[in-house]
């Protein structure tokens, strides 16, 4: 059987402007929409570990005001003409994203340059922001789930910035001034270190004009961009547990497991886990759902996660279970993922996980915005809008003797996070 | 100005086709071509509000046995046969419906409907599964229980609805759950999945004939219906005074303030109220700019989030704003939402506002109607609650709605002295 059918063949117009700024362009003219993202290479693995969580402040006062509007005269702006405009921080990246009906893209666009070249941070929207970003580490602590990945991620990535929630840390936020966000957008918010990808009903030409028009006169700084100097992220699997009184035990098994960056020419390793990764943990037939949920009634969430990274990455399995099962929860993930470094998939396994995979990558592509963040993410990380095609190349190429070899170099010992009542905890240690 | 007029006399054609089939059963068809994706979204009358208290729960267990196969498909076969062919799949249960939606390239849809429609048809729900599938579902019931958010929703419907079944759990409890039988949702099942409660809706690249061709070879024939008691939901009386319930909650790190009013239902007034309350909803706290988040996030900085969401329903609609803050801001934020509410009967809202929020409400219409899933899942649930074609009149009617409207509306429906609260605050 083949894999996909549904069409791939929408073009990507890549330009890059005089001063460096990458503008891609997917036109689509389906609906009467513009979906654009506005890229930086900056991001919370930017950030000084005492400085974790300055990526997002940025994004939370970035839109807060800028040389000639106010926060309340940039709302209105969007929100007269039924848009959105939005800022994030990600690990690896710093994003504003806005989508219009095509007629009103011009005006969003020139509000977006203008939010993204001169926000002036106001001190009392500094100081309103980070009071609800510490009230948001507080709560938090009110999901289970999210204090077991914390607690997994502190314990994998020691000194590295992903080892910390994109928040950042109570102590950090607290000491970050208005000096630390304009130093952060002077350094990193410049033409050569920004990408800009569009889709939706506008010629590629077009689109190109309308950016050049508010950004073609943004001049490159003298002083090269700052060359990053993470620490080296050192393997040293432990167990870390949380008692809290909840109803159900989170239960966590973490893999360092490989990144992709620019210089790696054989990802070879990362399709291969990839494809893993939905094999294990993507949809109702994988293999997770249906040993565990299925027909062990053990969870009611039980997933699997291995998110595209360019430092060392983390291939994650885990379950929510009542209390008395915990242990068999840990041991029922442990045991699957140990299967895959003693038994190959089977033909019809791989196959199958080959079609779900390239199927599921099609459907993520249908909307606008999915178009627009899917190549400017590539272009951004170093992948090239290439990637696109050589990604779903390589996933169809992983044999059963890859996958197996990439399982037995990445799932040596896992990194365990257990999060439950005192009573299931207790009952953990003895087993163990 | 008369709305209802407005509506009849300006047409708004419905892009798509509402087919009934010979069985009884409903087909909504409409062809998108050049997307290479077929979505299909089957829409069953049978949601938490046909169970009687004691199955309460019953219907949402029933959407996860549907997939626990037929006498002719073992348990998760459907889901292989639509995951090996890139598709997805899942479902889900409200009050007012279950669906069951899959997404799949247009060229398989052939080959995998016939397995939908045999599951939903003929479910087996085997003995053995039931008990397994019971723990899932007391898992999920589990994880709702760990999430101040749910718990306190939950409370705010119960509040709310102290007759009518739009207050129980969809999920239902463990200790009614433990009482049903196979046997009982095999009499649910084929009581409910009957051609004339149910409605597929298909749309993509297929063309009108492959889609009832492969509706009517995939939803054969129906069983024969079998009784089960029902419920007789009893009309929910308006909410006098202020209900107010105080919950404590360990390891909360900030309050919740739910508040809640009740709203007619889209049987006797076409949708036209509900829209209106849409529209106010955006202006008070679903925007950056919305009044309640300038004011109470922004300027007061009270709160640490304020939200609003009108929710649409068959019988009685909920109209909810929800505040996190801090617990001793607790009772002013109450109290200046109440006025405003006051303000929004007394003072009507500015052209330049009321025209912003219009314009959100239908840019949001045009980004959510993006995909064929998108598409399948409005026809199905505007099909199940008011009438699929009413689904596109949207953004228009949306436009029509004076100042004096919504003020009108905020007098009948958003009383600042008759409404439920819940309170929830750290141990």
């Amino acid at each position: 059987m083949t894999s996909s059918v549904i069409p791939q063949s929408r073009q990507t117009h890549r330009t890059v402007l005089k001063n460096g700024i990458v503008v891609l362009v997917v036109e689509n003219p389906s609906a009467d929409i513009i979906a654009a993202r506005l890229f930086i290479r900056a991001g919370s693995r930017w950030e000084l570990s005492h400085q974790a969580g300055l990526s997002h402040l940025v994004s939370a006062v970035m839109p807060k005001g800028t040389e000639r509007l106010s926060s309340l005269d940039i709302a209105e702006r969007v929100e007269s003409v039924g848009a959105s405009l939005g800022t994030d921080s990600a690990s690896d990246y710093f994003l504003l994203s806005l989508k219009t009906v095509s007629a009103d893209f011009p005006e969003i666009l020139a509000l977006a340059v203008e939010v993204l070249r001169s926000p002036t941070f106001p001190e009392e929207e500094v100081e309103l922001e980070r009071r609800l970003t510490l009230q948001a580490i507080r709560s938090q602590q009110e999901q289970p789930f999210t204090i077991a990945l914390d607690q997994l991620r502190s314990a994998m990535y020691g000194q590295h910035p992903y080892a910390f929630s994109g928040l950042g840390t109570a102590e950090t936020v607290a000491q970050l001034s208005r000096q630390d966000l304009q130093h952060y957008h002077q350094t990193y918010f410049r033409p050569d270190n920004l990408v800009i990808s569009v889709a939706g009903r506008v010629a590629p030409e077009e689109a190109v004009a309308q950016i050049e028009a508010v950004l073609g006169d943004w001049q490159v700084p003298s002083d090269p961009l700052p060359i990053l100097d993470l620490s080296p992220i050192q393997s040293d699997p432990h167990t870390v547990i949380k008692t809290q009184d909840t109803q159900q035990s989170i239960v966590m098994l973490g893999y360092l497991a490989p990144s992709v960056n620019a210089n790696a020419l054989d990802l070879s390793d990362y399709t291969a886990l990839k494809l893993l990764n939905t094999y294990l943990g993507n949809g109702l037939s994988s293999r997770l759902f249906v040993e565990l949920r299925e027909k062990r009634g053990l969870a009611y969430e039980v997933s699997a996660f291995y998110p595209t990274r360019l430092d060392a990455s983390q291939f994650v399995v885990y379950m929510g279970t009542a209390p008395e099962n915990t242990a068999i929860a840990l041991d029922g993930l442990q045991t699957e993922v140990d299967r895959l470094r003693s038994t190959r998939l089977t033909p019809e396994e791989l196959q199958s996980s080959q079609n779900k995979m390239l199927g599921q990558y099609a459907l993520g592509k249908q909307t606008n915005s999915q178009l627009a963040q899917i190549f400017g993410w590539y272009e951004t990380i170093g992948l090239g809008v290439e990637f696109d095609t050589r990604f779903q190349q390589e996933v169809a190429a992983v044999t059963s003797e890859a996958a197996q070899e990439a399982a037995n170099r990445c799932f040596v010992e896992p990194y365990i996070s257990v999060l439950g009542p005192a009573a299931a905890i207790d009952l953990l240690g003895k087993q163990e | 100005m008369n709305l209802n007029q407005l509506s009849r006399s300006t047409v708004v054609p419905f892009p798509a086709k509402i087919l009934k089939l010979e069985s009884g059963l409903t087909l909504i068809h409409q062809q998108v071509p050049a997307t290479g994706v077929a979505a299909v979204d089957v829409w069953v009358k049978a949601g938490a509000i046909v169970e009687p208290d004691q199955w309460s729960g019953m219907a949402h267990f029933l959407e996860h046995m549907i997939f626990k196969g037929t006498d002719r498909l073992p348990p998760g076969s459907f889901d292989e046969v639509i995951e090996n062919r890139g598709g997805m799949t899942n479902a889900a249960t409200s009050h007012d419906y279950a669906h069951f939606f899959m997404t799949t390239a247009s060229q398989y849809l052939g080959d995998t409907l016939p397995y939908l429609g045999e599951l939903l048809l003929n479910a087996a729900i085997p003995d053995d599964e039931f008990d397994r599938e019971r723990d899932v579902v007391l898992e999920e019931i589990r994880q709702t229980y760990d999430s101040p958010d749910c718990i306190a929703f939950e409370a705010l419907a119960e509040s709310v609805y102290q007759r009518h079944p739009y207050g129980r759990p969809i999920l239902g409890t463990e200790e009614i759950l433990m009482q049903r039988s196979p046997d009982e949702m095999r009499r649910f099942h084929r009581a409910h999945y009957q051609p004339h409660n149910m409605a597929v809706v298909i749309v993509g690249d297929v063309a009108q004939d492959d889609a009832i061709k492969w509706v009517e070879r995939s939803f054969p024939a129906f069983p024969s219906p079998l009784t089960c008691p029902h419920s007789e939901p009893e009309a929910e009386p308006p909410i006098v005074g202020i209900r107010r319930q105080e919950l404590r909650l360990p390891r909360l790190e900030q309050a919740r303030l739910m508040m809640a009013w009740m709203a007619p239902g889209v049987d006797d007034d076409p949708l036209q109220n509900a829209y209106g309350l849409d529209l106010i909803s955006v202006l008070l706290a679903e925007s950056q700019s919305a009044r309640l988040v300038q004011e109470l996030r922004e300027d007061r900085q009270l709160v640490q989030a304020v939200g609003s969401s009108f929710s649409m329903q068959r019988e009685s609609s909920l109209f909810t704003i929800t505040a996190w803050l801090e617990p001793e801001n607790l009772e002013r934020v109450e109290a200046l939402i109440c006025d405003r509410l006051s303000a929004l009967m007394t003072t009507p809202v500015s052209a330049i506002e009321l025209a912003r929020s219009k314009r959100l409400l239908r840019n949001d219409y045009a980004f959510s109607t993006e995909t064929p899933g998108q598409l399948a899942g409005l026809y199905g649930y505007y099909h199940t609650v008011a009438g699929a074609e009413l689904s596109v009149t949207y953004p228009q009617r949306i436009q029509a709605f004076s100042p004096e409207d919504l003020q009108n509306l905020a007098s009948q429906y958003l009383s600042p002295y008759h409404y439920a609260a819940i309170v929830i605050k750290p141990l």
